[in-house]
Order: structure tokens, then sequence, then C-alpha cells
């Protein structure tokens, strides 16, 4: 269906301009943070909307759009449907949400490097490049096309680098740029198969949109018969970096525990499961016989990532860097989901997505409160017996990890629910020896993370006060409920929130997964 | 074999799970708006549970009358995985809520009391709450997802409620501080129990999950009345491909966890750190009884599923068989495994986990034995589900009743040891009276429910021709009367071991008092009213999917009985010999004599599982991790060492060879002029 009014357009100009404004008046946060969490909520609202109308189901195209078929590009299209509904509303809702939680993060945080003798851009700055970024994530996620998507993934990664080179922690300017190298190594692969595919389709479009929906074109070995195999290389591994699965994910551990922390918490969930996303939505439509070759591999793959991830976020004393790894191991999820090839599975990474984005933001947004409130502190060895000080910071921080593990009643259950059914239909052939070793290594990938999570939890919150925050007079009561901390909590409740309200979402993921996992079919 | 099911609108019978949600809801939200009163979190809580229970009351009322009800909200809640949104209540939902409410509410009258002053009381409350409506939701879900959600939500309020006083002091420990087996504490902070509990207990979920994956893969739903229905197709089905046993174990493996059977049982006995009323009502009373819960609904699908396929599949009959008879054995296993552990504990709390795991272990292999009665038909199985269902609800009588006076006598010994207790006979009568009323009936001693409970369940594991479970459960039944005899016997009549540091008591205040003694006398009444008890549950059996046909708990004097109740008589006589004419030194015995020592640590560190388990799996796992993080370590290396050394040697190679001397320009001109040359004349030729 085509919407009345450009509303996707809409909800890609109004941060831009509110970004602009800050460029204009760098340092009045306040205004800057209110807009921006308005005009951000806005695709969120709308999707909301059309979850309920039922309008998602088809797919809710933009009326307008970009024509390039005669250069050979093929059209820009605005639009979402099932699948990508789970991205819009993750990005919209996080990105709105940090905004405001940004307000009070990055002034300590100016304030703070300008104590120290720094000259960090003003507040309005962050939020031009914030709003940038987030709109290009929007953006991503609405793209119907290859060189589309990859022009905003482009401006993504710079507005990100810019946010750690400016703001971040350590040695952010060496990190940043390794930030910056790695992602645009991903970039360039992903461009130059998808520079290989189009030119010689003659058109960039993945999508053909009608007035009833819209359909995949055809596979890519149509058009490249026996080099296929190159252009689909060169964007998974591209996708891949992106998504910073087992082997290549080394960048993300500096970049997400160095960036400020809103910015890690949209870096996090949001800007890697993008590729996530990508795979489903462009890859395996373009290149569905090598997913097929591939399947028991990537399995594997995801399996190792869940696995390695959790095991080293185990390891780690700093916060951040644990919830690092732990979103390591998480995109190992989405690749589980996707690598089983069944509508389910593909449901429900999408799905996880979304448990992904609130559980992670919270959880970061939780150690930017400690931050912000306790001199910086991000050593967990130093943390311990938080929950009495900081109880509704604590509750949240509980239902963070529960989104994780996917447990009721949070957003999680169903995405486990739902890669679990894929996992079990893909391999749904086995023999008892095969249905036994599939379901231990599920028990000890899903018993990684309840063990990363719960056992951090206790790390973090449970014990006795330690001595270094007793002399920094943490006690009980510590806590100051204002909307810094609020805003934690409610990014949580949303996400109970959409465990109960699940029906719309379900809906219309059903038809557009199944979309994806039927071209797998012939 | 189902029974007529009459079905309704949402309203009124789904309350009876959703008001108690609502209840901990606005519990909540109150605690946001600031407020702090305990009184209104403690008796917003007794009342939400009270309208529960009433609703419970009037729903059994209407089955007992007129059979089952469905009350469905809507068909397709959740559209792609056709999820119903609906409340199921047939005999064993029923009778499960009646028990699951009225002990709840008993128990959170106790609590306001028991709480009174804490400083997590909002909390408690809330989670206390939470964790009576997931589990009514669980005992009357109409499908798997919702009862995996109810499932989850008594894990977590489980979780929370262990982890209560969770900034860990040494008084809220459970095991003696300092101690060690084989390398590993023996002693546990709440913060880390509940940890414990959910991890033991999130390991069994995922294969439920698993297997509730499997089976609506196959049937396209997750309904449970309509898996009752095609269960002959579906494991039909999966008899054919050879999975049927392993995948009904998978499935299983959350029954296994929850309820605490081996070789998951070591969750249950540290869950002991949380407060006392807890213990009582989640890790005696009902949670635990959800695994139990499980196997009394699923095994009369099974069983009507091999039923149907008696003389079509053998495969599929020879499965099932399997899968009752292993599920019967953990059962059996546990009894006996827990029931020596009590035999040697000094920590109150524990003397009751390890039999509340043993008697547990008695509930599975009734039921599991009831499913291996195929011969039989639906009569003999209608038999064993009831024997199932009656030691449960005959046990969270009694058991709950036990808990909730330890928190007394925890509270006035100021220990959670029994050696500073004694002779409190003397200074508090009613509750001698209860602790003795509730402690017959766990020995299974007539008149008192718990004896015809557990005979019935005995009864059952004979008929299955369990040679081995019934065995088991025989000297379970000799070790129960002993652990339990000791136990009230030190506690109330003899002098106490540690005497310096001996409290007088006095009787509990009425807010406490009345909820265990009520529950004690209830004990007794459904025991001399056995004939009654006995007919409800059958009846309620008979009102249930997948058994339909009413089951007659008759305990009959049978040589087997007599041998069962001469054996728990002669070991009360031997521990009374022991501590009373004798008089033997224990703690002596065991300083002195090695076989003693190695006997008693034996027992006192449970076997030593508990050690195992964490050489391998927390040591295993941590040793891994580290390993992992050395790869990781070269990983990093790698990409962020190796290559970018790489490329600066390379640069500096290159810069190396331009530098700006005209003879050496003009030396690599000539040679690679020499060289194309070279290569232009053997092409040529």
């Amino acid at each position: 269906m085509e919407a009345g009014i450009p509303i996707w357009w809409i909800s890609l100009l109004l941060p831009l301009f509110v970004g602009l404004y800050g460029l204009v008046d760098r340092e009045k946060g306040k205004p800057l943070a209110v807009l921006s969490l308005i005009v951000l909520l806005i695709p969120g609202a709308a999707l909301f909307y059309y979850w309920i109308t039922g309008a998602v189901t088809s797919a809710v195209v933009d009326p307008v759009k970009i024509d390039l078929t005669r250069h050979g590009i093929g059209v820009f299209y605005l639009f979402v449907d099932g699948l990508s509904a789970p991205i819009v509303a993750g990005i919209s809702i996080v990105t709105a949400l940090v905004a405001l939680y940004g307000l009070k993060y990055m002034s300590v945080r100016i304030e703070e490097m300008r104590e120290a003798g720094e000259t960090p851009p003003g507040i309005g700055v962050y939020y031009f490049l914030y709003n940038v970024f987030a709109l290009s994530m929007l953006a991503m996620a609405l793209s119907s096309n290859l060189i589309e998507f990859y022009f905003f993934l482009e401006v993504s990664l710079v507005s990100s680098f810019l946010l750690i080179a400016y703001y971040g922690y350590g040695d952010r300017r060496k990190i940043s740029l390794l930030y910056f190298i790695w992602t645009h190594v991903a970039g360039a692969l992903f461009l130059a198969g998808t520079l290989y595919y189009g030119i010689n389709a003659g058109s960039f479009d993945i999508v053909k949109i009608t007035s009833s929906g819209i359909t995949y074109v055809s596979p890519a070995y149509t058009v490249l018969a026996a080099s296929t195999k190159i252009a689909a290389s060169l964007i998974i591994i591209g996708l891949f970096i992106k998504m910073a699965v087992f082997g290549v994910h080394m960048w993300l551990p500096y970049a997400h525990a160095e960036a400020p922390t809103p910015i890690s918490a949209l870096l996090s969930p949001n800007l890697i499961g993008i590729a996530g996303y990508a795979l489903a939505r462009f890859a395996i439509p373009l290149f569905p016989g090598i997913f097929q070759s591939l399947r028991d591999y990537l399995v594997i793959l995801a399996l190792t990532t869940i696995i390695y991830g959790g095991l080293v976020a185990l390891r780690q004393t700093d916060f951040k860097r644990f919830l690092a790894y732990s979103s390591v191991s998480q995109m190992g999820y989405l690749l589980l989901g996707i690598a089983t090839l069944t509508s389910y599975g593909i449901g429900g990474a999408m799905l996880h997505y979304l448990s992904h984005a609130f559980g992670k933001a919270v959880l970061f947004m939780t150690a930017g409160v400690f931050i912000t409130e306790l001199h910086g502190l991000r050593d967990i060895r130093k943390m311990g017996g938080l929950a009495r000080a900081y109880p509704l910071t604590a509750a949240a921080a509980l239902l963070g990890f529960m989104h994780l593990v996917g447990m009721p009643p949070t957003l999680g259950m169903w995405s486990e629910v739902l890669i679990t059914i894929g996992v079990m239909k893909a391999y749904s052939t086995l023999s008892a020896p095969g249905l036994v070793a599939l379901a231990l290594a599920l028990i000890l990938a899903f018993g990684v993370s309840a063990a990363y999570a719960f056992i951090t939890m206790r790390r973090i919150f449970y014990g006795q006060l330690k001595d270094y925050l007793k002399e920094l007079g943490v006690k009980p009561g510590y806590e100051v409920f204002d909307y810094f901390k609020a805003v934690v909590l409610l990014v949580a409740i949303i996400g109970v929130f959409y465990f109960v309200a699940i029906s719309p979402v379900m809906a219309s993921l059903k038809p557009a997964s199944e979309l994806v996992s039927s071209l797998l079919a012939g | 074999m189902t029974p007529e099911v009459t079905v309704t609108g949402f309203l009124p019978w789904s309350l009876i799970w959703f008001i108690s949600y609502l209840g901990a809801f606005i519990l909540a939200l109150l605690y946001l708006a600031g407020v702090k009163n305990e009184k209104v979190y403690g008796w917003g809580s007794v009342t939400t549970i009270a309208l529960s229970a009433l609703l419970a009351t009037a729903a059994a009322k209407e089955v007992f009358s007129k059979g089952p009800i469905y009350s469905l909200y809507a068909k397709n809640w959740v559209p792609w995985l056709n999820v119903t949104l609906g409340t199921y209540l047939d005999g064993l939902g029923v009778v499960m809520a009646l028990i699951v409410s009225w002990l709840s509410l008993l128990i959170a009258i106790y609590s306001v009391k028991y709480m009174e002053g804490d400083w997590g009381v909002q909390r408690y409350f809330f989670f206390f709450t939470f964790f009576v409506a997931s589990m009514l939701l669980l005992v009357t879900a109409d499908n798997l997802i919702l009862m995996f959600i109810g499932w989850e939500g008594t894990g977590l309020a489980s979780y929370a409620l262990i982890g209560h006083w969770y900034t860990d002091e040494e008084e809220y420990w459970v095991g003696v501080p300092g101690r060690k087996a084989l390398g590993q504490p023996m002693y546990f902070e709440p913060s880390h129990s509940g940890v414990r509990a959910l991890m033991f207990t999130r390991i069994g979920d995922i294969g439920l999950l698993i297997g509730m994956a499997v089976i609506f893969l196959i049937t396209g739903t997750f309904n449970i009345p309509a898996l009752a229905s095609s269960a002959s197709t579906w494991m039909g089905y999966l008899a054919t491909k050879g999975i049927l046993l392993p995948l009904l174990l998978i499935f299983s493996l959350g029954a296994l966890a929850k309820s605490a059977q081996f070789p998951f049982h070591e969750w249950l006995v540290t869950a002991m750190t949380g407060p006392t009323p807890v213990s009582a009502l989640i890790h005696a009373a009902t949670m635990v009884k959800a695994g139990v819960y499980f196997m009394l609904r699923f095994v009369p699908i099974f069983f009507a599923g091999a039923y149907a396929l008696m003389h079509t599949n053998p495969a599929a009959v020879e499965a099932a068989r399997q899968y009752f008879t292993i599920m019967a054995g953990l059962g059996a296993v546990t009894a006996f495994m827990m029931g020596t552990m009590a035999l040697v504990s000094n920590e109150l709390k524990l003397i009751l986990a390890f039999s509340t795991a043993s008697q547990l272990g008695y509930m599975f292999l009734g039921t599991a034995a009831a499913g291996l009665l195929l011969e039989e038909g639906y009569e003999g199985l209608a038999t064993g589900v009831a024997a199932g269902l009656s030691h449960l609800m005959s046990h969270a009588v009694f058991k709950a009743a036990l808990f909730l006076i330890a928190g007394w006598l925890i509270h006035v010994a100021h220990s959670r040891f029994i050696d500073p207790m004694g002779k409190y006979a003397k200074y508090m009568k009613i509750t001698a009276v209860s602790i003795w009323l509730a402690g017959l009936s766990l020995m299974g001693i007539p008149p008192l429910s718990g004896f015809f409970s557990k005979e019935s369940v005995l009864h059952a594991a004979e008929e299955a021709h369990l040679s081995m479970g019934y065995s088991l459960g025989v000297i379970t039944a000799a070790l129960t009367a002993a652990y339990t005899f000791r136990m009230i016997l030190r506690v109330f009549h003899l002098e106490p071991y540690d005497k310096e540091k001996w409290h007088e008591p006095h009787e509990a205040p009425g807010l406490m008092l009345w909820p265990y003694t009520i529950l004690a006398l209830v004990s007794l009444i459904l025991g001399l009213y056995w004939t009654g008890t006995g007919k409800a549950i059958g009846e309620a059996i008979g009102e249930t999917l997948s058994v339909g046909t009413p089951a007659h708990l008759v305990v009959r004097l049978t040589t087997g009985v007599a041998v069962v109740l001469t054996l728990a008589l002669a070991s009360i006589g031997i521990v009374w010999a022991l501590y009373v004419p004798m008089k033997v030194d224990f703690p002596r015995l065991i300083r002195e004599k090695t076989w003693a020592r190695v006997l008693h640590d034996f027992l006192y560190d449970r076997w030593y599982i508990n050690s195992i388990y964490y050489w391998i799996f927390v040591s295993g796992f941590a040793g891994v991790a580290y390993l992992l993080s050395i790869v990781d370590f070269g990983i990093d290396a790698f990409y962020h060492y190796a290559i970018p050394v790489l490329f600066a040697l390379g640069a500096a190679g290159l810069r190396a060879l331009h530098r700006g001397r005209s003879n050496y320009y003009m030396m690599l001109y000539i040679y690679f002029a020499a060289t194309l040359l070279l290569f232009i004349y053997l092409a040529w030729g």
C-alpha cells in the first residue's frame, strides 16, 4: 500500500533539520534533545499505527521515489514490510529515547573533556551527528535498492566515526580510525560485490514494488552465471565483518567499548544488526543457492559465535567491553536464525534484532548511568552491591539481560521461540543421535548466554557494596530517579509491552519471512 | 478418552491467573509512584491472591459438577504460531489451581508478619504475587506457549526470591561457611544460589522448548487439548523416524529440572537461601511441583498415544515404555539419594529441602508408573495418575506446614542449624502438635494423608512391575521416617547439642501460627477422611484430559502396605533407640571413627555431586573461557599488530627502493631493461 503522505521521507528529513539546527546553536542541548526525541519517534509511531491497521502485512511504500532507471541504477523507494518492520521499530524507539538520555550523558562528558584541557565540539554538533547517524540507519532499513542502501551505510559510518573520534574514550583517535578502516573494508567488499552484480544486471533493485505488495528480483545466477560465487562472497563477507561474526569480530570490542555510551547503545544493537537484516533482505534473495550449500557451515559459525562471544564476555572486567562481546554473541543468534533458511528462523532473527535492540540499549545505558554518576566507573571488579543503591536501574538491567536470554515477559522470548522452531525445522530429518547432538548444542549456546547474563548481573548488582563505592558515598537510596534513569527503565518496559502486543508484529512478519524462504525452495 | 468440555468466554475463569498478574502490576506501579508503606504491599498481595483462590474454588465447583471448562479469549493470539489465549480447566487443572491458590494465600498471610520491617518487602510481595499468577497460568494454560510463559515466570520469581537478600550477609547463607568438598566450596550466598537455580532450570527449559518446537512443526499447534487428541498421529510419526524416545526425554528435561530430579537436583538444596515462606511456597509446595504437573498432564497424553498405537506401531509403544521406565527410574533414584542426604544434615531447611526433592521423586515414580500400565487400559492409568496427584496434594500441605514452622524455629533460635535447637516442645505446645502432625504425615504414618498418598504411589510402582523403583521407594519410606523423626526429636524433645547458643523460645504470633496450624490440621483431616479425599481426587482425574476414567484411590491393607509401615515404624524405633536410651554421641563418633566420618562426609557433601558439577561445568567452562580469551588475544594481535607490522615493513621496503641516488636508479634501469629484452628475445624465438 502506498502511504497517503511521504511518511518515510519525513522521518528522514526531520532529524536532518533538527541536526542542522544543532550546528547553528552549538551549546544548547535541551531543545535539541527534546526535538530529536520527537522526530525520531515519528517512524516508530507511524509503524505502530500501520501494524495495528495491518497495512504492514503488504508493505507501506512512500509515495515519493527517485527513479534512476535511465542510469542503470534502478529506483530508490522507501518502504516498510513485515521483515523490516522490527528493524525500523528498533531503530526509531532506541534512537529516540537514547537522544533524550544523551542530554545528561553528553553534557557531563563534554564538561569532563573540557576540564581535561581538550576541545571537543559542543553538544549541538553531537546532536547533528547523532541525528544523521540515526536517520542513516533508518534509511538503510527502508531501502529497496543496493546503491541506496550503500549510500546510507557510508553516511552512518562517517557519522559514527566522527562521534567516536570527537567524544570517545581511551585512545579514541586510534580506535576511531580502527573502526573506520574495518567498516570500510566491509563496505568496500559489499560495494564491489554490489557493483559486480548491478552492472551486469543493469539495475541495483532488489525489491520490485507493485500495488499488491513486493516481490524480489530474480536470483543473481540468472545474470552472473558462473561468477555468482565471486559476487556472493564479496557481499556476504562484507556483511559478516559488519555483523562481527566470529573471526572478523575483533574491531567491535574496541569500537563499542570506547565510543561515548549513547553511541555504543546505537552501534551495538542497531547498526551491526542491520548487516543481519541485509543478509535476509538482499543476500538471500540474490544468492539462494549459495546459502543452501553453505547452510550447515553457517549454522556452525553461528553457534560458534554465540558460544565464543559469550564465554569471552565472561572474562571481561570492563562493563562496556563485556557488553560488546555480548553483542558479538547476540549476532550469533541473528545469524543462526538466518542460516536455518526457514521462515521461522529468518523471522525470528528479525524479531531478535528488536529484542536485542531493547535489551542491549538498556544495558549500555545502565553502564552509562554508572559512568556519569560514579566518576567514570566501568570496571566490574569495583562494582558489586549496586542494586540497593540503584534499585530501579538494577530492575532495568535485569529486564535488559532477560531480553538477551529470551525470558518472558520480555520480547526476547518470542525470538527465542521462533529461532528454535527454525533450527528444528531446518534439521527435521535428523536421526536420534543427531537430534540429541543438536539439542545439546542449543542447550550449550542458550546456556552460555544465560550464564554470562546472570553471573554479570550478580557481579555488578548483588553482594555487599565494594569499598571503592562506599568511598564514593554510594549507599541505599543513592539513586535519584530523574529522566536519565527513567528512559532506561522505559526502554526495558517497551520491550515488555511488545512481548504482550506481539500479535500484529507476528501477523506481518509471517508473510514477509515466508516470501524470503520461498525463494529458497526452488 | 477426553471428557466433554464446556467452552466459555475469557471471563470469569481466566481471571484466576490474570487477576494476580494485575495485582503484581499494580504493586509495581505503586512502587514507581513512591508508595513505601509495607502494609499496602502485604495486604494488597493477600487480597489479589484471595480473589484468585475464590475464583479457583468456584471453578472447581463448576468442573466437579459439569465437567471441564475451556475459557477462551482468543483463538489466534499470536497468528504465526497459532497460539490461542485461554484457560483450560479440567480436573487436574482445577485441583492444581486450588492447591496453588489456597496455599499461596495462607503463606502470603504468614509472610505479612514474617517479612515485617524487611528492607525489600515491596519487592518481596511484587515477586510473590507475580509468582502466584505465573504458577496459576502454568497449571491452567490451554497451550504450551502460555504454559511456558508461566513456567519461565515462576523461574524468574524463584530466582528473585532465592536471591531476595542479595546483599549476601552470612546469616542468609546455606551450608557451613568455609566448608569445602573435593576442593569446591560447600557454602552458598543468596545471590549465588539464585544464579544456580536459574542456570539449572534454564538448561531444562531449553529442552522443553526444543520439544515444543518439534511437536509444533509436526502438528502445527501448541494447543494442549489438540495435541492430546492427535497424540497417536504425532507420536507414531516420531516413532517411525526413530526419535520418539529422545524427543520425549528432551521435552521432559524442563520438568526434571524444575522438579529438581536427578541430575538437576542440586539447585533446590541451595534455594533455601530465600526467605522461609518462599521456601515453603515455591521450593516445596508449588513451583517445584510444576514438573510433576507436567508429568500428570502429559503422561496421560503419551499413554493415550501409545494405547492407540498398541497394535499398529510397536516401535512407538516400546519407546513410550522406555520413556516411562526412565522417568520412573530417575524419580526413584532421586527419592533415595535425597533421602540419604537428609539423614545427616544439620540445617533445618536443608533437611526439608532434601526431603522435598525426595518426595518429588515419589511423585515422578508414581506418575510415570501409571504410563506403564498399558495393558490395564485407562483404569490403570487413572489410578497411577491419581496416586501422583494425591501425593502432590498431601505433600504440598504437610511440607508447607513444616517449612512455615521451620521459619519460626530459625527465627527463635537465631540460627539455621539445628544444633542450638532443643526441648522446644515445652515452650510452644501448638507448634509442637503441628510439627508432629505434619511430620507424621511425611513419615507416612496412618491416619495422616501422607500415608495414603505414599502407599498409592508405591502401589502404582508395584503394579507396573518396576522392581527397582518399588524397592528404592520402600527403602526411601524407611529413610523418610528416620530423618523426619530425628529432626523433630532433636529440635523439640532432646537437649541441644550446642547448649551455649540455646535461647528460650516462645510461641509464634498469630499471623504466623495459624497458617501452619491450619495446614497441619488439614493434613490430618485429609487423612482421616481419606475415603472422601481419595474419591474427590479420583473424580478429578476422571475429568482430566486424556484420562476421562475416574480412579479408585483406596488403600487396602496388603502385605506390601504392612511391610512399608513396619519398616517406617522400625526405623523410627531405631532412631529413638540411638538417641534416647543409647545416647549415641554422633559428633564424637564422626570425629573419632574413620568409617563414620567418610560416610557422614559423603552424605553431608551431597554425594560430592555438587563438587563434581563445579569441577566439570564451572571450572571447566572458566578454563575454556580462559583459553578462548587467549585465542581472542591472538586474533587481536593478528589483525591489529601482525598486519600493520607487515604493511609497515612492506612500506619500508618500497621506500628503500626510492632513495634518490642516480647511480642506483641507473642500475635498476639497466637490470630491468636487460630482463625485458631477455623476455622479448625468448618470446620471439
